[in-house]
């Protein structure tokens, strides 16, 4: 029996203490620390972020929409523009077309091979340095908690 | 070993980032390409037909004769006259266009349209309105992922700085992804890599932004004890901490200057957390392999 299998099993392998002065050692270091049971007092800790997260406050929720819809719907009167095609329109024009985004770089990208040689290599020295910069930022592990 | 390969790849990057910038040089014998004609930050005036295209940045352009193709304008101005007109496109962003009616053959695209919309309806009423699709948008996604909105508000309040440098980065990462992907576009591969970066980054700031939204309210509002918490019927709950922090943002946004900064900064915090927790599943993006032991 050896010390490995001790520790995978100390309850069925505890004959192996009668033979291994360091296990026997460890074993009563183990013993020799002390746990002091404390009651605890669940109030007294600060509140973690997950309490009461789950609840739903509908009324609240329903209130913020009807609020901002109601103002949205007033400005566009006030402005003379009737207000369903001037919701429509703002939330429509606020998304660059793909068409014309496409357009947009297909003209650049053209530019660009016809850009002079130090631009070429500016572009490239800065793409490499701030992608290292990029992963060597989202290597760090995040800090909040949340369990 | 891992930083072997980290360098290797670092300096395989480098290399494809080189060669992807500079093969494409060697392509500029297309006719086309040489019949374009580009003006940077200067006053000028177009007095003999280009066969290309014009495009034009932070210059101002005076348009006499006609331009063969489409027209590029990002951030200046183009005054046409005379013979000017364009028979291809016409592409403008943050640039003051005049007389160009019945003389643009193609489309007339306005890249960053919301000006436009801005200019034949008051600001106001267009901020509203993209306030009610932020608040709707923030509503669905925190039912659907309440946990991970959550997670990420924690960490945007516990390492604000390192989310707000990340999120510099990202953008600027996405700006010279874009660039490098444009050399691609004559390569039909660049459009849709394209695409996939413009979703991406989309996607990122969407939900970042939620988790800033999420963080806000539980700052302004959000229960500091367990007690106030238990006399609440109201004020608790991720969705309400959203709706909540989205309200307060958007009244905010109504402020000219301070809203349009208060949201670029809260933008580029949004696309840090959301890159650092990996949009709160709190996984690392790259996994490290570690040597067998013997």
């Amino acid at each position: 029996m050896t010390c490995e299998d001790y520790f995978e099993d100390p309850e069925k392998n505890a004959a192996h203490l009668e033979t291994c002065a360091l296990c026997r050692a460890l074993e009563d270091e183990t013993d020799a620390v002390a746990i002091e049971h404390r009651p605890l007092n669940v109030d007294a800790l600060p509140l973690a972020t997950w309490e009461g997260a789950s609840h739903r406050t509908w009324p609240l929720v329903a209130a913020g929409i009807v609020s901002v819809l109601v103002l949205a719907i007033a400005l566009f009167l006030a402005a003379g523009t009737p207000p369903l095609r001037g919701i429509a329109r703002a939330v429509t024009s606020s998304v660059t077309s793909f068409e014309a985004a496409t357009k947009f770089f297909q003209l650049f990208g053209n530019g660009l091979h016809s850009a002079p040689v130090l631009v070429h290599v500016t572009i490239a020295v800065l793409f490499v340095f701030i992608n290292t910069l990029l992963f060597l930022l989202l290597r760090r592990a995040p800090r909040g908690i949340d369990v | 070993m891992y930083r072997r390969v980290v360098l290797s790849v670092m300096a395989l990057a480098a290399l494809l980032s080189f060669f992807m910038v500079i093969a494409p040089t060697g392509a500029t014998g297309d006719e086309r390409l040489r019949s374009d004609t580009y003006v940077f930050g200067e006053t000028t005036t177009i007095d003999k037909p280009i066969a290309g295209s014009l495009q034009i940045y932070n210059g101002n352009v005076t348009v006499t004769q006609p331009i063969a193709g489409d027209l590029l304008v990002a951030g200046g101005s183009v005054t046409f006259s005379g013979a000017g007109r364009v028979d291809g496109n016409l592409i403008y962003a943050a640039s003051r266009i005049t007389g160009a009616e019945d003389r643009v053959r193609g489309h007339i695209y306005p890249l960053l349209s919301l000006e436009g919309a801005a200019l034949s309806m008051t600001k106001s009423a267009v901020v509203a309105s993209l306030l009610l699709v932020w608040l709707i948008a923030a509503i669905v996604v925190t039912l659907m992922s309440g946990r991970e909105v959550r997670l990420s508000s924690v960490e945007v309040r516990t390492s604000a700085l390192h989310c707000f440098v990340l999120g510099l980065v990202a953008l600027t990462s996405f700006v010279l992804t874009a660039i490098a992907f444009s050399y691609l576009v004559p390569y039909v591969i660049g459009i849709p890599l394209l695409a996939a970066l413009g979703v991406f980054g989309i996607l990122t700031k969407i939900y970042g932004m939620i988790a800033v939204f999420h963080a806000v309210g539980t700052l302004i509002a959000g229960s500091r004890s367990r007690q106030q918490l238990a006399s609440r019927k109201w004020l608790r709950g991720d969705l309400t901490m959203v709706v909540i922090g989205v309200l307060i943002l958007g009244a905010i946004r109504f402020i000219p200057v301070v809203g349009t900064i208060v949201w670029g900064l809260a933008s580029v915090f949004g696309v840090g957390v959301a890159l650092a927790t990996k949009f709160g599943r709190r996984e690392p993006w790259f996994l490290e392999f570690r040597a067998a032991e013997a």
